[in-house]
């Protein structure tokens, strides 16, 4: 007989929280918990719908239990039991501390300084990390439209950190957008018609140092060095530097890659499967444990 | 901008086919409630008024709803003034058709950014002329070249619904904190809010997420209230501090059983992930996206004929249950809800 959810929680602990082998976990879990590594403890996130969201509830069951998290609609720190769907699902408002709106979000929470780490998706980012989500091509003839911002851009340029989860291709990762939605940290002064360090261009604001610390794909974990450019941290188990070099529009610097990115361990995948994503909503399969972890499971 | 009025509205009380009739001209600019396509919709009004043929509007909203997906469907959108043209996230990301109507040049984009929508929405309901907001300096956003109403020629000042500018940058002046956009008010004609309970002199109530509903209803010249149910207003009056929306804002209340759906209205119904997917599924291309339209748009009498349609079944699956406020029922995904008693991460780890 399956166990309850209940019973499934007292297991948590038994599982070694040592990483899983390669093919015991699939793609969506590695950027998951990837996703899930990148939040602190105390960290205030504002968090976009998919993998962002997944990853962070990940991270309230295992390295940030203390992690609040701001959803753009108008919900501060959701305590879910069930997956939302959107951002505005009832489901991410379970047991919230306060509900209100987006002025209250994008206003009293991200304006104001309180957002420690935004987390993004994009369609295409540059080596600056700076992302679109809006259109390629012509702006007024696009071969290509996306959604355009949402709070993306706002948060992406507010929050004192902002980590975005994009889908690699040489397309996509550009040495320059065609439009850029969210600046990163080089970027176009539309007073000077200058390209310029986003320091100078929101110099004397609050924001001025704010701005992408993260890149999280399917082929590996990005940061940027001091002059703001973008470098090669981690590959991902089983794809090779030459391949990401190969995924990349502009010349990537690999020189400081620590090696592979760490692989989620079986108490973290345990806690995706079971309690973040049990549904399977964002996970696309329900992926075996291997015969030692199902013996654990069901003892 | 203030409104100063001489004399206070009264609300009427009207049905859904008059409430669209008498405050959805063809042209006007219109705000509606909720979040996405998932909350609070007011998706009957919107289909009211596809069936009645509304058409040149210009929308302007945080993002896009099942209501700009219906009113594009039917070709009512002229000028759509956003931040996000997607409708239903994981349901249905971008909207295609109204991605196609773009394209050939039907609808007039104009983009913002949530928080500044937000900000605009907020100065239309204090009455202030613009205000200023941070974010993004150095986006495209902001480039004078990327102003689609002003590159149309609708910028001039004679519309009074459109600003002359899109946004101005400028020094902050008081405190030397540098450089700010200013953004103008948004303060369309119209504004739909679909609610859980309304009372019978206006005061209205929401539960769950207030998205910009509140400052839409102030920065509207006209407000539409959609209700689940009218009560009478004393009922409203036991916990005010629970209601949103006063009464002397509202011109018209409706009352409308499900009538946000597909999209949820929190602790009544929850939302309808399969229709919606059907709904994006139809929407990419053109004859499938007819055959929908005549069998859920024109195809029923009324609303509660669509409901009819729709069945028991379903709305049984996405009756929400009064402890969450959704339903535990609907399937969402490739595997059921599991039962829970609690927020398992606060069982592990506290608040």
């Amino acid at each position: 007989m399956a166990k309850s959810i209940e019973q499934l929680m007292e297991v948590i602990d038994r599982i070694p929280d040592e990483p899983a082998k390669n093919g015991e976990f699939i793609l969506p879990e590695l950027m998951a918990i990837a996703v899930a590594h990148e939040v602190r403890n105390d960290d205030i996130v504002f968090a976009g719908t998919g993998l962002p969201m997944v990853g962070i509830m990940t991270a309230n069951f295992t390295n940030a239990p203390k992690a609040t998290l701001i959803y753009e609609s108008g919900i501060c720190d959701g305590k879910t039991m069930h997956v939302p769907m959107s951002v505005c699902d009832q489901r991410a408002a379970n047991q919230s501390s306060t509900l209100g709106g987006l002025v209250d979000t994008f206003g009293y929470y991200l304006q104001q300084g309180y957002v420690t780490l935004g987390f993004l998706g994009g369609a295409a980012i540059d080596k600056y990390g700076g992302v679109n989500v809006t259109s390629i091509g012509d702006y007024y003839k696009p071969s290509h439209r996306f959604t355009g911002s949402g709070g993306n851009s706002d948060i992406g340029t507010m929050a004192k950190r902002t980590a975005f989860i994009i889908l690699q291709e040489k397309r996509r990762f550009l040495e320059r957008n065609d439009y850029t939605t969210t600046p990163g940290w080089w970027c176009w002064d539309h007073k000077t018609k200058e390209w310029k360090p986003k320091k100078e261009v929101w110099k004397g604001t609050p924001f001025a140092d704010c701005g992408p610390t993260a890149v999280v794909t399917n082929m590996g974990v990005y940061r940027f060095d001091k002059d703001g450019i973008i470098y090669l941290e981690t590959y991902h188990p089983g794809v090779t530097v030459e391949k990401i070099k190969e995924g990349c529009g502009f010349d990537l610097n690999v020189s400081m890659v620590k090696g592979e990115t760490p692989r989620p361990t079986y108490r973290e995948l345990f806690v995706l499967r079971e309690f973040v994503d049990p549904e399977l909503i964002f996970l696309p399969q329900k992926t075996d444990y291997p015969p030692a972890i199902q013996a654990i499971i069901d003892k | 901008m203030p409104r100063i009025r001489g004399e206070s509205k009264t609300a009427e009380i009207l049905t859904l086919e008059e409430a669209v009739k008498k405050y959805m001209k063809n042209g006007i600019q219109v705000a509606f409630s909720g979040f996405t396509g998932f909350n609070r919709n007011p998706v009957a009004f919107a289909w009211e008024a596809a069936r009645q043929g509304i058409k040149d509007l210009h929308v302007i909203d945080r993002h896009g709803s099942c209501c700009t997906w219906l009113l594009n469907a039917v070709g009512a959108i002229k000028i759509y003034e956003t931040d996000w043209m997607g409708w239903g996230e994981m349901a249905g990301k971008l909207d295609i058709n109204l991605n196609r109507s773009y394209l050939q040049g039907k609808v007039i984009l104009e983009d913002y950014s949530h928080g500044a929508m937000a900000m605009r929405f907020l100065a239309g309901a204090i009455g202030a002329p613009f205000i200023p907001y941070y974010a993004p300096l150095g986006s495209d956003l902001y480039d004078v070249k990327y102003d689609a109403l002003g590159r149309a020629g609708l910028r001039t000042g004679k519309n009074p619904k459109i600003a002359k500018k899109k946004f101005i940058q400028m020094e902050e002046p008081f405190w030397g904190d540098g450089d700010v956009v200013l953004l103008p008010a948004a303060k369309p004609d119209l504004a739909v809010i679909h609610v859980a309970q309304a009372g019978d002199k206006g005061t209205a109530k929401w539960r769950g997420v207030g998205t910009i509903d509140k400052e839409i209803s102030f920065a509207c010249d006209k407000v539409v209230v959609i209700a689940e149910e009218i009560v009478p207003e004393a009922e409203m009056r036991k916990y005010p501090e629970s209601n949103q929306i006063p009464y002397f804002t509202v011109d018209a209340i409706v009352e409308c059983p499900w009538g946000a759906f597909p999209s949820s209205v929190p602790f009544y119904y929850d939302y309808d992930a399969p229709f919606m997917r059907a709904m994006d599924a139809a929407s990419r291309n053109e004859s499938d996206l007819k055959k929908w339209l005549d069998e859920w748009v024109f195809g029923p009498k009324n609303w509660e004929d669509f409901l009819v349609k729709l069945g028991s079944k379903r709305m049984l699956d996405l009756r929400a249950d009064s402890v969450t406020g959704y339903s535990t029922r609907m399937m969402r995904g490739k595997k059921p809800a599991p039962r829970m008693k609690m927020a398992l991460s606060v069982a592990r780890s506290g608040y």
